[in-house]
């Protein structure tokens, strides 16, 4: 068995100790900020019965007069869903954000006619006592492409 | 003072080191299919720099902020890096810098708005691995040490957090009750937000959604028992926790796998390296019946059990 000295077994066990103190701290008290050593808080809210369920989606229209879903995937725009709802606020305040996703969708669809316009768009799907309910489309902005 | 030293041999016990040494090769090579299959977007994300927004650790290092020939620079080091460390060579040096830019990439992966928390135990596991240091004769190494011991319990302890705390963070958004989480409408939420498993057949019946809720939950919390179980209940908490994952794989299309692959600090990989030299002694041996001139079959095994 190979030995171990007393610097080794002390700055292990005070590391230990930080580092579990960091993960307790972080779920009892910080914010996704403190990652890694943030809260644990992937799916961990909880939704109301009545709550409405978004889902947010980028649609475009193509030069030949189609209007097409811009799926929000990293392969398809390079960016994801997530990354866009994260930044909702910002992009209808200053609604050109939308070319991250405009830019992303257009360089891997090259044969594709170019996009003219883009819009920010939400399934809304209400919970009716906890089961689900009706969807409706709402459009949050949209952004005309410079030709 | 014997209590602190069972605490002290709890957090390192003595542990054979082809254990880390066949771990190491296993996860820096999960790694290289890390960067390629879950927090695959530096690269792509790092041509927004309008929509990045810096984590604590990377304001706290003052990291600069991600560009097109940083992430490339980090995803080459990461793929050479991986492949030095995965055949234990300078185990110290390659097993610190991919640490470094590993904890790096995913944090600019989480940079961006979204931070998931499948990575924590896969995180610090790297970090904890270079530790062991220089292991002679790698995955036949016959050593055993407390250093080995350390570094698997840290990644042991992570895996289980990443349970444990989740329920208490569920705990903590629900106003500090227990009931709130497993009584929401968190999974009929989650299968509408993603169709795209099993879970749209789940959707007519919210009553079972919540039984699975209140079932997730009482495992997350009461995971912590899994770090003194031993033997066949070791295993079969394993078993359980893999089919968690396949679950949730199944109904809403989410995997864990950087936790999931972490569950072999668990296991006595040390058996690994002996279990395939038998197999291929008795392959051999049979090969040898088939063929009567093969030279001394049965020497030939003696030799190979004598090394496992």
């Amino acid at each position: 068995m190979r030995g171990i000295s007393k610097t080794s077994y002390a700055w292990r066990i005070a590391a230990t100790v930080l580092g579990i103190g960091l993960l307790l701290n972080g779920s009892l008290r910080m914010s996704d900020d403190a990652w890694p050593v943030g809260p644990l808080s992937q799916y961990a809210f909880s939704p109301a019965k009545d709550t409405t369920i978004v889902i947010t989606r980028v649609e475009g229209l193509l030069a030949d007069g189609r209007r097409i879903d811009l799926p929000l995937r990293v392969e398809t725009a390079g960016i994801s869903r997530a990354e866009i709802e994260s930044r909702i606020p910002q992009i209808t305040a200053d609604p050109s954000l939308l070319r991250s996703v405009a830019d992303g969708w257009s360089s891997r669809h090259r044969g594709v006619p170019r996009l003219v316009r883009v819009w920010l768009v939400q399934d809304q799907t209400r919970l009716v006592d906890g089961r689900v309910g009706p969807t409706r489309l709402v459009e949050l902005t949209t952004w005309e492409l410079p030709s | 003072m014997r209590m602190l030293r069972s605490v002290g041999s709890w957090f390192m016990p003595v542990v054979p080191e082809s254990r880390v040494a066949i771990l190491r090769t296993v996860l820096y090579l999960f790694v290289i299919i890390d960067i390629h299959l879950f927090v695959r977007d530096p690269i792509p994300l790092s041509r927004h720099p309008e929509l990045y927004q810096p984590l604590l650790i990377e304001r706290l290092f003052q990291l600069p902020p991600p560009s097109v020939p940083l992430t490339i620079t980090l995803y080459l080091i990461l793929m050479t890096g991986c492949l030095v460390a995965a055949s234990n060579v300078m185990p110290r040096l390659a097993g610190a810098v991919v640490a470094a830019a590993f904890t790096w990439w995913t944090a600019i992966g989480m940079s961006y708005g979204k931070v998931d928390h499948d990575h924590l135990a896969l995180v610090v596991a790297l970090w904890v691995l270079p530790t062991v240091g220089v292991i002679a004769e790698r995955w036949r190494s016959t050593e055993r040490s407390r250093q080995a011991g350390w570094a698997l319990k840290c990644i042991q302890i992570s895996v289980i957090f990443t349970y444990f705390l989740s329920a208490l963070t569920k705990i903590r958004s629900g106003g500090w009750s227990i009931a709130s989480w497993p009584e929401s409408s968190i999974l009929l939420w989650a299968i509408v937000r993603r169709p795209h498993g099993l879970g749209q057949f789940l959707l007519p019946y919210p009553e079972l959604l919540h039984l699975m809720q209140w079932m997730s939950f009482t495992a997350e919390l009461t995971s912590v028992v899994v770090l003194w179980l031993r033997g066949r209940a070791l295993l079969a908490a394993a078993v359980f926790w893999m089919g968690f994952h396949v679950f949730t794989l199944a109904i809403l299309y989410i995997h864990f796998a950087p936790t999931a692959i972490c569950w072999l600090a668990f296991a006595p990989l040390e058996r690994l390296g002996p279990w395939l030299r038998r197999v291929k002694a008795s392959r051999g041996q049979r090969a040898g019946r088939r063929s009567p001139g093969h030279a001394m079959p049965v020497l030939r095994d003696q030799a190979i059990d004598g090394g496992g």
